[in-house]
């Protein structure tokens, strides 16, 4: 049964600066009544509860670093606290329920997209996705970014090593499933594929730029829910997951691989990064 | 809100005495909870929540909680120690998916998930409903159906040995009712939603509540559709990725199952923070054919939110103003530090403008929108704070919560009479409603006892 008699007696009154606990009446005193109204002269224990809800106001006042070479934001020191929480949990982590990868032939099958995507690459209208290409063919940051508005915004320090963080336990994460199945690339299957980029060494199956990317969208889906940058995430995710599928370097079930492991991992990134989730999340409350 | 305004100092109940919930002393207004017979069942498709509230201990049913973020066929956060799920009572979603292939292939996959032999989880897949990353679903559970509290006070934080207890006077608009929450991701993934839809369809939700948006790329913005570039629509040329047909039929079910299942249960959308002009999607979806309530945002003084959309909404309910300054729109708080009158017209909205903000629930600790001080788990004996267990929130996220608490409440207490479906529901809302403002006609806010008590915030 709800008691209102507690909001009888008692009352939160919002002020300019803080929420305060106050009685609504001097009450018959009882040893318990002294209690509450002790309280009631303590009332201002939260003082530090919006300590961040102005930030945002004086983001841009001093930062336009964006460095042109790229080279600013992609700097962390190595994540060894991160990596060795991430293998204290690793039987958490190891043995997901991936689907398995397709057989040959059916790789082969998928190949043949492949091949259509290869000649539509090569027309005048895909030179912007060639472009994306090549800049997505290394670590880079903008199009993580750019969804939530920060590409030239100062403040997000924490949002940032974030995101680089995820993609240094996501790379490692993805190898690990990578050589579990040791599946060859496209054009190992399909030799008349001619890779727009040269095939990295490692096996095709999941893709990591796929699991990477969309394990940060899953990331930032929990830090920053209500931005509408956390949806337009997935899309941009998307959008480099399948340029590597244009590239020649991936099938398509390579990304949905990625992104069904990149779902399913999330609850253990959640532990490994909390800290660094919560960092993040305070640059933008 | 800062320092330049001293005077400022009001009840944190504030939206439940405008809608004629609370008196100003903050007791029932003609009802009582024991007048409840039955307590509304209210879904919350959202982030998850955190259920370790104390606000929200007796509010959350953790049994049926049902997390889809990482389980593409959901897991039940609250039932991890179990083996198997057990007998959870559900009802059919049969009806609602007629005619839906696609809706019916996902609500058989469901179904056959949800038998009593099934494992919480699936395989090594964990659910994603720490509470730490639960702010959004959090303050939407308590805005709904906090109750209040006495709780323990940890024994070192204590600052007097007698205080052995604190006070959390804080309450939802229905502090009878039950939640479950539903939680999502925000993938633009039809799959996901109907999954979330068909569930709460099983789960014979009184009401649903959807404070979030459906990144539907066809529904979204609809208009872009209509504008043709070289006999292409601008939709398709700006996808970032081409959207099969499997996935646009899919989006095209969901609408369409949202439509149904709100004949037979409201649905209580948020209707979007940036002015959109018919609200969101699936906010969008309401007519006065369907159980679909679209939610506007109104201040403490009874004016329209500066951010709510202005046209395409069922009602409104209450929430935090922001400041504008458009053409058509200049809403400033002039007590702001620093504030500036340059470029202010003199024709002007400004004494529109309410400082009075929602409050509600928060992550205890870290996380969520109020943070604690203190670093470190929660003392197991108790609270050594109580600011990091609220936080101020708002939007038509806010005023969807309190409007589908309000529903809950109204179905409690037998208004909405027990065989209603959505459209009864919808109805019963829009009896209710007053104008808080009589110069702003086409704003109407659900109250309780028909008369609310707006407006709450009267200073200039």
């Amino acid at each position: 049964m709800v008691d209102f008699t507690i909001l009888e007696n008692f009352q939160f009154v919002v002020t300019s600066h803080d929420l305060e606990l106050t009685e609504r009446e001097i009450m018959p005193m009882t040893s318990a009544m002294s209690a509450m109204r002790s309280l009631a002269l303590n009332r201002n224990r939260n003082r530090n509860r919006n300590r961040n809800r102005n930030r945002n106001r004086n983001r841009n006042r001093n930062r336009n670093r964006a460095d042109p070479f790229g080279q600013a934001d992609s700097a962390i020191l190595e994540p060894w606290e991160e990596r060795a929480r991430l293998y204290a949990l690793r039987d958490e982590w190891m043995d997901l329920p991936v689907p398995l990868p397709p057989s040959l032939p059916e790789l082969r099958a998928h190949a043949l997209d492949l091949l259509k995507k290869q000649a539509l690459l090569s027309l005048p209208q895909h030179v912007g996705r060639r472009d994306e290409i090549l800049v997505e063919a290394e670590l880079e940051l903008s199009r993580y970014l750019r969804p939530f508005g920060i590409e030239t915004h100062g403040g997000y320090d924490a949002t940032i090593s974030l995101m680089l963080t995820v993609m240094a336990l996501t790379d490692e994460i993805g190898l690990y499933y990578k050589a579990r199945w040791n599946v060859p690339r496209p054009n190992q299957v399909e030799p008349r594929l001619r890779n727009f980029l040269a095939a990295p060494a490692h096996a095709s199956y999941p893709s990591n730029h796929a699991f990477q990317s969309f394990a940060l969208a899953f990331v930032m889906s929990r830090v920053i829910p209500e931005h509408p940058g956390s949806g337009q995430l997935f899309l941009s995710a998307r959008r480099i997951a399948e340029n590597r599928e244009w590239a020649g370097v991936h099938y398509a079930c390579d990304t949905a691989a990625g992104h069904a492991l990149a779902r399913m991992i999330l609850p253990v990134l959640e532990k490994v990064l909390q800290k660094n989730m919560l960092a993040a999340q305070a640059e933008w409350m | 809100m800062n320092s330049a305004t001293p005077r400022l100092r009001y009840d944190s109940l504030w939206h439940l005495t405008a809608l004629g919930v609370l008196t100003r002393e903050n007791m029932p207004n003609t009802w009582l909870p024991e007048d409840v017979k039955k307590p509304a069942r209210v879904a919350l498709i959202d982030t998850s929540v955190a259920m370790d509230h104390p606000n929200l201990r007796g509010a959350i049913n953790q049994k049926l909680a049902f997390d889809l973020f990482s389980t593409r066929l959901g897991a039940f956060p609250g039932l991890l120690g179990q083996t198997c799920l057990g007998e959870l009572g559900l009802g059919t979603a049969q009806a609602v998916v007629a005619g839906l292939p696609g809706c019916q292939a996902l609500l058989d996959a469901l179904d056959a998930r949800l038998g009593p032999d099934q494992p919480p989880c699936i395989g090594t897949i964990q659910p994603a409903t720490s509470s730490v990353f639960s702010g959004h679903g959090t303050a939407i559970a308590g805005l709904i159906g906090a109750r209040p509290v006495v709780v323990p006070m940890a024994e070192a934080y204590r600052d007097d040995p007698r205080d052995t207890t604190l006070a959390l006077p804080y309450c939802g608009v229905d502090p009878t009712c039950e939640i479950i929450p539903i939680s999502t991701n925000f993938d633009t993934d039809p799959e996901q939603m109907i999954l979330a839809f068909l569930y709460a369809e099983r789960i014979k939700a009184d009401v649903i509540v959807l404070p979030r948006g459906i990144p539907d790329p066809f529904r979204m913005q609809p208009e872009l559709y209509a504008h043709d570039l070289g006999g292409r629509n601008l939709g398709e040329l700006t996808a970032p990725c081409p959207i099969s047909d499997e996935a646009r039929a899919l989006w095209a079910e969901l609408a369409e199952l949202i439509v149904k299942i709100s004949l037979r249960r409201p649905i209580v959308c948020a209707a979007g923070n940036e002015n959109e002009e018919y609200g969101i999607y699936p906010a969008n979806l309401a007519s006065e054919d369907n159980g679909v309530i679209s939610v506007g945002a109104v201040n403490a003084k009874g004016w329209a939110c500066s951010y709510s959309p202005p046209s395409g909404l069922t009602v409104w309910g209450p929430s935090t103003d922001a400041e504008s300054f458009v053409e058509g729109d200049v809403r400033l708080d002039m007590s702001r530090h620093r504030a500036d009158t340059r470029g202010v017209p003199r024709e002007n909205n400004t004494a529109r403008f309410s400082h009075f903000e929602i409050i509600s629930t928060d992550v205890p600790g870290q996380g969520g929108y109020s943070a604690s001080p203190y670093d470190g788990a929660e003392p197991e004996d108790g609270l050594r704070e109580f600011g990091s267990f609220f936080c101020r929130f708002g939007g038509t996220s806010a005023a969807s919560a309190i409007i589908g608490g309000l529903l809950a409440l109204g179905r409690g207490l037998g208004k909405i009479p027990v065989d209603a479906d959505g459209v009864d529901a919808k109805a019963w809302l829009l009896q209710s409603c007053v104008t808080p403002v009589a110069n702003q006609p086409n704003v109407c806010v659900p109250c309780l006892d028909g008369l609310g008590a707006f407006p709450v915030d009267s200073t200039p």
